[in-house]
């Protein structure tokens, strides 16, 4: 049995493929001050610089960076998915919202919009616990209930984390269903092993072709 | 001989403490697969029980020995044999555990051997050490062929503390008490909420998050399960 | 951890066979066993009882609790209380699974049991998992859980473990901001 051992990493460790592509979702911006040579980045213009008044859209790794407070260069606005209007929709009912597609990163970018000093911070920050506690019964009770369901319909609508935690019922389920029918007792042939006899088969058939 | 000489042994072990404890081999066995529990759940590593390992490792050798000088096809041979297979299948995976955690967390842990090179309580034994060091030493390395030197140079110095990949104290373990403690500080006090503070009692099992028993875990009086 | 694992820890716990054979004491680095007298009971670690069964060289007795009807009440009780009740043992689910792939011979009334140990096994899951809900709904940040069997904390492990870390982590966005805000520079 091999060690499998894994370890619970913080999701903003630096190494974090999911932190990375957190980071890299967008948040509006509005340029309070004329910014030289950089007008490449508005794709709606040919002016060499950005104007002052400017609105884009930046990923959040740079708007971070260009945040100052009050002397910022940039004001930042809270993205649509996370302002008042969704905020409500999270609230009434958290279950019917496809998360992974105002996502995909959706806890992880709203913990991320956090430091960023948004006049709602304190609501972002409660909506995202709410939205999740509203919604775990039913990750729960999915991942744990049914086996050999389809369960797509489901899972597509869950955030990359809450499709993480959907595996990982699975797994604590399955594990022990396999261990109560004692199939983990019987030793099988590992599916990589598996697979280089059947292309080895293969090359050898076709050799003698 | 017989296989009786091993099992009456009565073994000699230092302590952490300078207490010298006389500890039988069942008990050295159980210790051994508390740690290894403890290791497998701990998201930090903990410190190396070297003297747990290296005295279960005597004892197989000992009772191999003297099941060499069984007759062949004594009643008692495929008994030891089990045994000693399960003795060594909880050494290695906890050997194994370590190892893991040691290649993930690789900077910490040898900065947290570093802190403590004047205790005794060493985290890590001197072939973990060294597997440290190299694996350290590898992978900055690899790093700095595979991307650091085709950076410019400024972007090209990577700052040791941010890459660093720290545990998650925070991470939620499942425990047994072992001895009554009282005032455990299961959270601190912030801004919206008041700290929180519980008495455990022996035989009592809990969730919570690693952090504010961490160190009951090092002591003893809490396993994780 | 892997079932088979807790499975494996279970496998210390002493059962109690009937040896057809007689000998002296084993000594066994984890502690004596024996001696065994052809015909009388002796309390064995199950792992031991399993490979002396699978070499016929014992007969299983089942445990005092494995018993029709201390099992119909137990079900009882469990069913009745809104929290959970002791188990007569820590591995009940791995010592009735071992001793009933073995030596279903052995114990009276096998598939009745095997029924009213997952029934039991059952009720319980739907417990835990009602309490999770509960728990993870009132943003408490620890919870005690005695009476229940590793087995069952298992199949649960990585999923509460994973869900409640995801708690923490949005819980704790706003605290470790003020800490930190500063620390991120480009």
């Amino acid at each position: 049995m091999a060690a499998n051992f894994t370890l619970d990493s913080n999701p903003d460790s630096y190494f974090s493929l999911d932190d990375i592509l957190a980071s890299q979702e967008k948040v509006p911006c509005t340029f309070n001050t004329q910014v030289s040579n950089m007008g490449y980045m508005d794709q709606s213009t040919t002016d060499t610089n950005i104007v002052s008044g400017t609105k884009l859209e930046l990923p959040f790794w740079l708007a971070k960076s260009l945040d100052r407070g009050s002397r910022s260069i940039i004001n930042i606005d809270t993205p649509k998915n996370y302002k008042e209007v969704y905020r409500q929709i999270f609230t009434a009912d958290p279950n019917v919202v496809d998360l992974h597609k105002l996502g995909p990163y959706f806890y992880l970018f709203g913990g991320k919009l956090i430091s960023l000093h948004l006049p709602d911070n304190d609501d972002i920050a409660s909506v995202l616990l709410k939205t999740f506690q509203g919604r775990f019964r039913r990750i729960m009770d999915g991942s744990q209930n049914t086996l050999n369901v389809d369960l797509t319909s489901q899972v597509s609508l869950l955030d990359e984390q809450e499709r993480l935690l959907f595996s990982a019922g699975q797994q604590g389920l399955h594990d022990f269903q396999k261990w109560e029918t004692r199939e983990s007792e019987k030793l099988s042939t590992s599916t990589m092993v598996a697979n280089h006899r059947k292309r080895k088969r293969f090359v050898l058939s076709s050799k003698s072709s | 001989m017989s296989t009786e000489d091993v099992g009456d042994d009565l073994l000699e072990t230092v302590d952490d403490e300078e207490e010298e404890e006389a500890m039988t081999a069942p008990e050295v066995l159980h210790k051994l697969e508390e740690a290894w529990l403890n290791e497998k759940f701990s998201p930090d590593l903990l410190p190396v029980k070297s003297n747990l390992v290296e005295c279960m490792l005597d004892q197989i050798v000992a009772m191999e020995n003297n099941i060499s000088t069984l007759k062949k096809g004594d009643f008692r041979i495929s008994v030891h044999r089990m045994e000693i297979d399960r003795i060594r299948y909880v050494i290695s995976s906890y050997l194994r555990h370590r190892l893991a955690k040691i290649e993930s967390l690789t900077t910490h842990v040898l900065q947290e051997e570093e802190k403590r090179r004047d205790s005794e309580n060493v985290l890590m034994s001197p072939a973990e050490l060294e597997f440290a060091k190299g694996y350290c030493n590898s992978v900055m390395t690899h790093l700095t062929n595979t991307a650091l030197d085709h950076m410019p140079l400024k972007a090209a110095t990577p700052n040791a503390k941010e890459i660093a990949v720290l545990p998650n104290l925070d991470s939620y373990v499942f425990l047994k008490v072992n001895e009554n403690t009282e005032n455990v500080l299961v959270e601190e006090e912030t801004v919206d909420a008041r700290e929180e503070i519980m008495d455990f009692e022996k035989g009592d099992q809990h969730i919570m998050r690693y952090k504010p028993i961490a160190s009951l875990v090092e002591s003893g009086g809490v396993s994780l399960i | 951890m892997d079932p088979s694992e807790v499975e494996f820890l279970a496998e210390r716990e002493l059962v109690k066979v009937i040896p057809n054979f007689t000998h002296d004491k084993i000594y066994l680095i984890s502690g004596d066993v024996g001696p065994f007298s052809a015909g009388l009971p002796l309390p064995v670690p199950l792992w031991l009882a399993v490979n002396l069964k699978q070499r016929q060289k014992c007969r299983f007795v089942a445990p005092d609790w494995m018993d029709i009807d201390v099992l119909k009440e137990k079900k009882q009780e469990e069913a009745d209380s809104r929290f959970f009740t002791p188990m007569p043992s820590p591995h009940y689910m791995e010592i009735t699974q071992l001793l009933l792939q073995w030596g279903t011979d052995d114990i009276p009334k096998a598939d009745e049991i095997r029924t009213l140990v997952k029934d039991i096994w059952d009720l319980r899951i739907a417990k835990l998992r009602s309490s999770i809900d509960v728990f993870v709904k009132s943003g408490e940040s620890h919870a005690k859980l005695n009476y229940l069997t590793l087995m069952e904390i298992n199949t649960v492990r990585l999923f509460l473990t994973k869900a409640l870390n995801h708690m923490h982590q949005l819980k704790s966005v706003t605290s470790r901001d003020t800490t930190n805000s500063n620390s991120q520079a480009f």
